[in-house]
């Protein structure tokens, strides 16, 4: 399966905690706001890093800072130990999908393919014969000698990405590579990159506002807002140990609900939930939809609601339910069977304590 | 889309209106074949003669290679010149870009009876009336504002990241140039040339201030000719100009699309 | 240019991307300074410069210039003349421009193509030529009285007065009238017409309250170019004026190469250019109470 000719040529794998790339610091002021604000990340090599968050949070510009196609203000890049913060685009041997895919109009597939193998000198026979594979790499045997506008969005896609890997890179920087494809064809994509990218062992980062590209494409995923790196982790780090208000709402669905919190405890519809030592005052409470269990109310136990809404969509019913002038959203996986509760049902609510997370109101 | 249906009273007032704007350019090919000694319309008799006459007339064929060489040399550097201008403009985008785009398409806005005068004034005191490098200089002065529109507008409306992509592949942004933004800007290139060559060839209100007995175009020739007498040389003449403005306007539209070019 | 502009990547890119700009940007800047700037300013300069009785011109500054506009009856009368003929012009331009513009505006595919370059070719044919065949249509012995002749009418003199002026500008200026017109036509979404016509109203109606209302920033932007072409052309007016037609235009031209006198001419130019700023401030105020 692995083609040992297209992986990369470095040696071993660099130890943990140093990363292959490393970026510290780095900052992008523009004339009244920062766009990236003090961006730290160490990369190990091999591993796929998805750029995560809403648009204007910063992914892009960072990862056009790492491709050295905007200046960075303050901070270093480092690849394999050597300081690219300055070094010109064009020498940084970095390969990128663009999410336009930017493929030159005016040349053939394999002319696209060859480009950055002819700006390396590279041997002619040995262009043929790599762009050959790149071109078989990403399943357009065939379409060698047509212009990029004959093919479809997914097509001219793999091109991007066959473009940007026959080069060996360093590092494959992704912009938003799905985000033009419909959803079936993304769907394929995902696993065709997550497939060549392990295949090859190399590097990559991955821009996209999608978490659900983010949490199943890769392996670590950095959740950025307005400039600012919320939280870097794992995608089970993220969805079971969210760091902020911002990560636990981004990444997965969830209910925010309001509450006071006094002496170590937040106050939700006269239950107590421990909150984090310090907080006090307004206070946000949130928990995921499908981790809260209902059941009709007896009275006593746990918190009581009445429903307003009963959604059904086949493999989930949802509920929202009115919990003291709050709406929760509670999902059940359906199994078949169940009768659906109709408006104004009395139930309870009930959740284990871990899957329960308090924050800090929002200013 | 539907077809909408046209009012008869529209269509009539159209058709009317067409011909009116038509009919100078309609009347001159029938005069062109006139046997008469001078013009009337409709001509009493008919002949080739006046076709033949053109190239007897010395007067009229060296203004013609004068134009001809004139539009020439100008359209060749006003892209020399307006394409670096256009990518410094765009690409590099230096402070003050949009004050210097107005300034340099400002000759655009005078009156070019003003602007003939006043280079007029000029030129006669730098020894430059009436030589080629003279009007060289003058015609630049009104094609280099429609090449850098033409060009500014070709360069801001291509992707760039498609120059990016080229840059993150190795090239040099002297490469990218040349082997990306260079052959993506080809219609641009194409209607630049065409719309150059066109301003310089027809130009007449500049060069009547700058021409003299020594060197003259060929509209200022033609222009002095139907002054003097209107006979049917110069319907001959027209005949051919009309002919090669609709093969630069046809090549225009085979290779780049004219609305692209003439409309926006 | 020299070897100096090679690219050098030892130098700190901040100060090389700077170099880089004023070696692409010094040619064209060049040819405006001494094709432009400066022949516009002398020019300014020079409408304050003595004429001695004999013609000969002295660097001398002096009021005189400027002060016979206001005295001599003569430049008065060519300025109103100058103004009244050109709005005419422009009017006349505007109601033959219309129809076709709009016809334009609602033909679609190869029709359309091809009637887009009829209205284009006139532009890229010599005003000289354009106006010789309209020699050959007005003058005494051209289409329209040889016409009337046969049919037994008196002949009409056609040229070498302000009809012909105006007959041969009004068409020459047509296209500009059409493309700026069909610019405008943007904002007429043929829906809307549709729903007027829904609402009861008949054609001409439609036309007068909903069609014209969207059309005015067009007819703006049409008739302030006409207008500004109109004031300073001069090929027309000379050939088919015939040196009884008095424009300001015109006159520039007799004063800078017939009578040489070129503080007049110079005087004469810069008041086109008052006439030219009082048309914008026409134009800007007109789209604002259209808008």
């Amino acid at each position: 399966m692995t083609d040992q000719s297209t992986a990369p040529d470095q040696g071993t794998n660099g130890t943990a905690g140093e990363g292959f790339l490393s970026i510290r610091g780095l900052t992008k002021r523009y004339a009244g706001f920062t766009a990236v604000d003090n961006f730290d990340l160490e990369v190990p090599k091999g591993e796929l890093v998805a750029f995560l968050g809403p648009s204007g949070c910063g992914k892009t510009t960072s990862l056009r800072m790492i491709a050295g196609l905007v200046p960075a203000t303050a901070g270093r890049i480092v690849v394999g130990g050597q300081d690219l913060t300055t070094v010109e685009t064009h020498r940084r041997d970095m390969g990128l999908v663009f999410q336009s895919y930017a493929l030159f109009p005016h040349m053939s597939i394999a002319r696209n393919v060859a480009f950055g193998l002819e700006m390396r000198k590279v041997p002619k026979d040995e262009i043929a014969r790599r762009v050959r594979e790149a071109i078989a790499l990403v399943h357009l045997t065939g379409k060698e000698e047509h212009k990029p506008a004959q093919l479809s969005g997914g097509q001219q896609q793999r091109v991007a990405l066959a473009r940007a890997l026959v080069i060996r890179p360093s590092i494959l920087l992704l912009d938003e590579p799905l985000s033009n494809l419909d959803a079936k064809l993304r769907d394929e994509m995902r696993n065709e990159i997550r497939d060549i990218q392990k295949s090859l062992g190399i590097t990559a980062i991955f821009v996209t506002h999608d978490q659900g590209e983010a949490l199943t494409m890769c392996d670590k995923v950095v959740v950025m807002n307005e400039g600012r790196l919320e939280q870097v982790g794992t995608p089970v780090d993220l969805y079971e140990r969210p760091k902020t208000a911002f990560v636990a709402s981004f990444v997965g669905r969830t209910n925010r609900l309001k509450a006071v919190a006094k002496d170590g405890a937040a106050e939700f519809a006269g239950q107590r939930v421990p909150a984090p030592a310090g907080l006090s005052g307004p206070v946000q409470v949130m928990i995921r939809p499908h981790r809260i269990a209902l059941s009709p109310s007896t009275g006593s136990e746990g918190v009581t609601g009445t429903i307003a809404r009963a959604i059904f969509s086949g493999d989930i019913l949802q509920y929202d339910v009115d919990v003291g002038g709050q709406i929760v959203s509670v999902e059940l996986a359906t199994r078949g069977g169940e009768t659906v509760l109709a408006p104004g049902t009395q139930v309870s609510l009930s959740w284990r304590p871990q899957d329960i997370f308090v924050y800090g109101a929002a200013a | 889309m539907d077809e909408r249906p046209v009012s008869l009273t529209l269509k009539i007032l159209a058709g009317v209106m067409f011909a009116f704007l038509l009919a100078p350019l309609i009347v001159v090919l029938p005069i062109s074949f006139s046997g008469d000694a001078f013009m009337t319309f409709p001509p009493t008799s008919w002949s080739l003669k006046w076709y033949p006459a053109i190239f007897a007339n010395s007067k009229m064929t060296a203004a013609f290679w004068t134009s001809l060489v004139l539009a020439t040399v100008v359209t060749t550097i006003s892209l020399a010149i307006a394409l670096p201008a256009a990518y410094a403009l765009v690409r590099l985008k230096p402070a003050g870009a949009e004050v210097l785009s107005s300034l340099f398409t400002a000759p655009l806005l005078l009156p070019t009876i003003v602007l003939g005068l006043a280079i007029l004034i000029v030129f006669a005191r730098l020894g430059l009336l009436a030589t080629f490098p003279g009007l060289v200089l003058a015609h630049l002065v009104v094609t280099l504002p429609y090449a850098l529109r033409v060009l500014t507008t070709a360069l801001a409306t291509l992707p760039i990241a498609v120059e990016e992509a080229a840059s993150t592949l190795g090239a040099s942004p002297f490469t990218v140039f040349r082997r990306i933004t260079l052959p993506m800007m080809k219609s641009g290139l194409i209607g630049t040339t065409a719309l150059c060559f066109l301003v310089s060839f027809d130009e007449v209100v500049l060069s009547i201030f700058m021409t003299g007995p020594r060197i003259s175009t060929l509209p200022v020739a033609m222009y002095h000719h139907v002054e003097q007498q209107a006979d049917p040389l110069v319907a001959a003449l027209s005949v051919l100009l009309v002919v090669l403005s609709l093969v630069v306007v046809l090549v225009v539209d085979r290779t780049s699309g004219l609305a692209k070019t003439f409309v926006k | 240019m020299s070897a100096a502009t090679a690219l050098a990547p030892a130098l700190p890119p901040r100060r090389s991307r700077l170099g880089l700009i004023v070696a692409l940007l010094a040619p064209i800047a060049l040819i405006n300074a001494i094709g432009f700037l400066a022949p516009v300013l002398n020019l300014a300069r020079m409408s304050f410069y003595e004429v001695e009785p004999t013609g000969a011109m002295r660097e001398v500054y002096t009021l005189a210039t400027w002060a016979k506009m206001v005295t001599d009856s003569f430049y008065a009368e060519l300025i109103v003349n100058s103004v009244s003929v050109s709005l005419g012009i422009t009017l006349l331009t505007l109601v033959c421009s219309y129809p076709i513009a709009l016809y334009l505006h609602r033909s679609t595919g190869t029709w359309k193509t091809i009637l887009l370059v009829l209205v284009i070719s006139p532009l890229l044919t010599s005003a000289v030529v354009r106006t010789y065949g309209w020699i050959a249509i007005l003058s005494d012995s051209g289409l329209v009285n040889n016409s009337l002749g046969a049919l037994g009418l008196p002949p009409q003199r056609m040229m070498f007065n302000l009809t012909g002026v105006t007959i041969g500008l009004t068409e020459i200026l047509m296209p500009y009238m059409i493309l700026a017109l069909l610019a405008g036509f943007g904002r007429l979404d043929p829906r809307i017409e549709e729903a007027a016509s829904t609402l009861g109203a008949p054609p001409f109606t439609i036309f007068r309250r909903i069609i014209l209302p969207l059309t005015l920033p067009g007819i703006a932007l049409g008739c302030l170019l006409c207008f500004v072409l109109a004031v300073s052309s001069f090929i027309t007016p000379k050939l088919l004026g015939g040196g009884r037609v008095f424009l300001l235009a015109t006159e520039i031209y007799d004063q800078a190469i017939v009578t040489l006198n070129w503080p007049l001419a110079a005087t004469l130019s810069i008041l086109v250019l008052v006439i030219f700023g009082g048309a914008l401030v026409l134009y800007t105020r007109a789209l604002r109470a259209i808008l």
